[in-house]
């Protein structure tokens, strides 16, 4: 095994970790809707939803590097450029988390200061860590870019995919350093924010998540690299073409020109159609292999990758994406039960499926199987599935309860928080939460035992 | 647009988008399966999309503009399984015996020496 895939296997380690951690503080953020005194005066929500969100970010990046370290030496044929740095910082990586969280949890606050800016919390939803920590996750990243673009280097060869992926690290790394300027104007700040956030998720993200699903169908199907290239180039064309201005949908009510208005409903109302593409093309993948793979939950995790992807990206913010309803909708747990149901469809269940093809080699499995995956696989996906359905109702409520009829005052905010759609569309997600907690813990349990249960679930191949 | 306008227009593209996906699922599994009943019920989903079409063009108080998008959509949801499909047969078909099928460590399809 290369080192790059020694590594990749701590990135995953950490980045289960990190689910497990995000598992947690959304189960508390989601306590607080039923009984808002809970930790009252120990931890807030905001808090607890901050270390919520970002944890999701680091646990879905660590998961991406982690596939790339993965996959890299064996596409091009050596060892990953620069390793022994990538080592280094991955110790960093993990304490500097830790030390993120331990801050967000036990001070929170700072003033409005330089200092606050520095060591406790930049301020920008989902990429919040202070900024020495941000500073950190910059040399990470650049170092990351380095050892794709090295190996390439020092190979002295790319193939399709890896050219790809190195042009699309460029703008990932570059729109991630919008986490850092102090912007006291609103719409000037929303306006870069939402650069960062839309254009990582809609644009950079799916091109590499598209590159790590090619990387994997080939390892997983034995499907040809033509086939993958040809695909990938496409799916990125659409996807930029339609995502990129795409990026107007938060423009809609943030004090920026009226003429995104149009440019932003028009073209994310175009963004599910290359999703439905994806969708397509897992179809004749499932069929085409007549179901039959040597690693079934990496099959069904990826099949509910591109299912994901399409419905909680596309069908779910299609329904919030023309200035019309978004008007209505904005903020709402409407938006929240998207977000939700778009990050797991995307890319969550993308890193679990290289997850199993990684375990698959490193335990020497012949065949992975099993009754475990399935039980986690549907707990995950129907507590998932059910949670959005719940926030649905909520957003509903809301959209209607306190923006249409109440005009967004604050009593109408009250009433709609207090109306009984509106809590029990809360509790439902609580409870539809322990069922995706639930499967949370068989993953765990799964990943950690695969290979080595008595009686062998799997049948070890012959030495290679 | 009234609250319940946003709310009704909101649940209808949902529908019209999961409809299409279903549509293109349908029409997959149909190439597969090639009986009467496949094919059918990939038809009725996208009928069922049209309808979900129909009923946000006359009912729902969009503009002008939103409802050719609404159309013009449709007409690509139509176009995208088939062409996404013809374009998957041709790759694979033209695939045969080369050494591309390998896994990628012993085929690295160089596009540039660097
Ligand atoms: C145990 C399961 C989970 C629970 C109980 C939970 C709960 C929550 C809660 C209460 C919020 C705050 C929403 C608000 O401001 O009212 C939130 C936000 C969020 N969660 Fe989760 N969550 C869970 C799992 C996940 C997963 C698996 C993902 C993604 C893969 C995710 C992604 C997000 C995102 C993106 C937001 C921010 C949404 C926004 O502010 O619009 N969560 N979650
Ligand atoms: C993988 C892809 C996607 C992910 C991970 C994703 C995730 C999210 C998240 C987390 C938010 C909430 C942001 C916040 O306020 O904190 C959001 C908002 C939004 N998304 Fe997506 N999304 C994706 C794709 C799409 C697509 C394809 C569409 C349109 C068809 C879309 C439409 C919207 C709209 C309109 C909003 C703003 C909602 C509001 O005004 O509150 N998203 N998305
Ligand atoms: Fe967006």
């Amino acid at each position: 095994m290369y080192r790059s895939q020694t590594l990749a296997l701590k990135y995953f380690s950490a980045a289960i970790t990190l689910f497990g951690v995000m598992t947690i503080t959304g189960l508390i953020s989601a306590y607080y809707y039923l009984n808002p005194d809970f930790l009252l005066g120990i931890l807030p929500f905001n808090i607890a939803k901050i270390l919520h969100i970002n944890t999701l970010v680091m646990w879905l990046l660590m998961g991406f590097m982690g596939s790339i370290y993965w996959f890299l030496p064996a596409e091009l044929g050596r060892e990953t450029a620069g390793i022994w740095a990538a080592e280094i910082l991955f110790y960093v990586f993990c304490a500097a988390v830790a030390v993120v969280a331990v801050v967000f949890i036990f001070i929170q606050y700072g003033g409005s200061n330089e200092a606050a800016l520095w060591f406790i919390n930049q301020g920008r939803k989902y990429v919040e860590a202070p900024r020495w920590a941000a500073l950190g996750i910059v040399v990470i990243m650049v170092v990351f870019a380095y050892n794709v673009i090295g190996t390439a280097i020092a190979a002295r060869k790319t193939t399709g995919i890896i050219t790809v992926l190195m042009i699309d690290l460029i703008p990932l790394i570059l729109l991630y350093l919008i986490a850092f300027p102090a912007i006291s104007n609103m719409s000037a700040d929303l306006f870069w924010w939402w650069w960062l956030v839309h254009l990582w998720v809609e644009a950079t993200w799916e091109v590499l998540i598209g590159c790590i699903m090619a990387l994997a169908l080939m390892q997983l199907l034995g499907t040809s690299r033509r086939i993958v290239e040809t695909w990938l180039y496409i799916e990125v064309a659409l996807v930029l073409g339609t995502g990129i201005l795409g990026l107007g949908h938060h423009y809609f009510w943030i004090g920026t020109p009226n003429y995104w208005l149009t440019i932003g409903g028009f073209f994310s109302a175009l963004e599910p159609l290359p999703l439905l593409g994806m969708v397509v093309h897992a179809v004749y993948d499932a069929g085409a292999q007549h179901m039959k793979t040597t690693n079934r939950p990496a099959f069904y995790w990826m099949m509910a990758e591109a299912f994901g992807n399409f419905i909680g990206a596309g069908v779910w913010g299609f329904m919030i994406t023309l200035p019309q309803i978004n008007l209505y909708a904005h903020g709402t747990q409407w938006t929240v039960s998207h977000g939700h149901f778009a990050f797991w469809g995307a890319y969550s269940c993308g890193v679990i499926s290289v997850l199993y093809l990684v375990l698959q080699k490193t335990r020497n499995l012949a065949f992975v199987d099993g009754p475990l995956w399935k039980w986690s696989f549907a707990a995950l996906n129907l507590g998932l599935v059910g949670m959005t359905g719940a926030l649905l109702v909520s957003g509903f409520v809301q959209a209607f309860v306190e923006r249409a009829i109440g005009g967004s005052t604050l009593n109408a905010f009250i009433s709609g928080q207090e109306n009984a759609w509106f809590v029990d569309g809360m509790v439902a997600r609580f409870l539809l939460a322990l069922v995706f907690t639930a499967g949370y813990v068989v993953l765990v349990w799964d990943v950690l035992t695969l290979g080595r249960r008595a009686p062998a679930v799997a049948a070890v191949a012959p030495a290679q | 647009m009234s609250g319940l306008a946003t709310l009704e227009t909101g649940l209808l593209l949902g529908l019209y988008a999961l409809l299409a996906g279903i549509w293109g699922v349908l029409w997959g599994l149909a190439q597969f399966r090639q009986t009467q009943i496949c094919g059918r019920s990939a038809a009725a989903a996208y009928g069922l999309h049209v309808l979900a079409a129909l009923t946000i063009i006359l009912w729902t108080p969009l503009g002008f503009g939103w409802k050719s998008l609404i159309v013009g959509s449709s007409l690509v949801f139509l176009a995208i399984p088939p062409m996404t499909w013809r374009l998957l047969q041709h790759t694979h078909q033209k695939e045969g015996s080369e050494h591309d099928r390998q896994p990628s460590q012993y085929s690295s399809r160089i596009v540039a020496r660097l």
